[in-house]
């Protein structure tokens, strides 16, 4: 089942996708692409994303970098962790946040099939256009 | 009108522009190439000012329908239409995974000749949206960038670091 659904959007771009989510949407519950688009619009979250995949960081040790107030950091921290982009320890003093690539991967996959369906066409219209062109000289 | 997010994408076919279009306009043809890699089925195509385009794509015993709905063609230089993704009436449905994906995008596409050649753009802008959906295109579009902007640059990094 699982090679079957990689297979759609090996194959096809958006549309194949769509209906690669709705499965994958029944079997887990993902948090919506809309959620992850809306996150990684802003530059300050894919810097805070950047500095994650270094490793675990507090609110603290995430805010030095960015000469921003920590309830600032916090609220964007919100906003990926609402998306799906990251977790909290919730055991420690510090809480310290923790990258989650998964819901990052499937919005690239989107992106990427959703320009791979026009890519793959237009490499099949190319061939299309070179027959017809011999089609026409022939007569 | 002129703040809302336009995805662009060019192409140069090696071909004259009147052929280009036959293959966007002429159903047996474009059953031949739209759509990499699935069975592609022209159910209607009425190339025409107020005429649709009902498609359906197959693979793997699944089905995805799409429709178009004329709103300017110009022979060989140029088509306009609105463009949703439907159920297999042809009724435009959301998308369950986006629901903030434009239901309509207005797609233009332009045939340039370029001597013995044809440019072709092809353009996407959010039609009637809401400011939901204007935003998630956007998004989206800023993610993709013109050949992957600095965001997709950053996330790039990302996913490759955590690979390693």
């Amino acid at each position: 089942m699982a090679r079957f659904i990689t297979d759609f959007t090996r194959v096809d771009g958006v549309w194949l996708l769509y209906n690669h989510k709705v499965m994958e949407s029944m079997t887990t519950q993902n948090p919506t692409l809309d959620a992850v688009f809306g996150a990684l619009a802003d530059p300050t979250r894919r810097a805070i994303l950047a500095q994650l995949s270094q490793g675990d960081a507090s609110v603290n040790e995430l805010a030095q970098p960015f000469a921003m107030s920590q309830p600032a950091v916090s609220k964007h921290l919100k906003v990926l962790e609402n998306a799906g982009l990251v977790e909290r320890a919730i055991d420690k003093q510090r809480r310290p946040a923790r990258l989650k690539a998964a819901p990052m991967k499937e919005a690239v996959a989107w992106l990427e099939d959703f320009k791979q369906f026009w890519t793959g066409s237009f490499d099949q219209l190319d061939d299309l256009l070179t027959t017809l062109k011999q089609e026409r000289k022939d007569d | 009108m002129t703040d809302l997010p336009v995805y662009e994408l060019k192409r140069l076919f090696d071909a004259p522009c009147d052929l280009v279009w036959r293959t966007w306009t002429e159903p047996e043809l474009v059953q031949r190439w739209y759509g990499p890699g699935v069975t592609s089925i022209v159910h209607k195509m009425d190339v025409r000012v107020g005429g649709e385009w009902l498609h359906e794509m197959q693979w793997g015993g699944n089905s995805n329908y799409q429709r178009a709905d004329y709103t300017e063609v110009a022979q060989n230089e140029k088509l306009i239409w609105l463009h949703g993704n439907t159920d297999a009436d042809w009724q435009v449905t959301a998308n369950p995974m986006m629901p903030d994906w434009p239901r309509w995008l207005t797609t233009t596409v332009t045939f340039t000749p370029n001597g013995e050649k044809c440019d072709m753009v092809l353009t996407w802008v959010p039609h009637n949206a809401s400011e939901a959906e204007i935003a998630c295109f956007a998004a989206a579009m800023d993610q993709m960038g013109n050949g992957w902007g600095k965001g997709m640059e950053i996330l790039a990094e990302v996913l490759q670091e955590l690979k390693a």
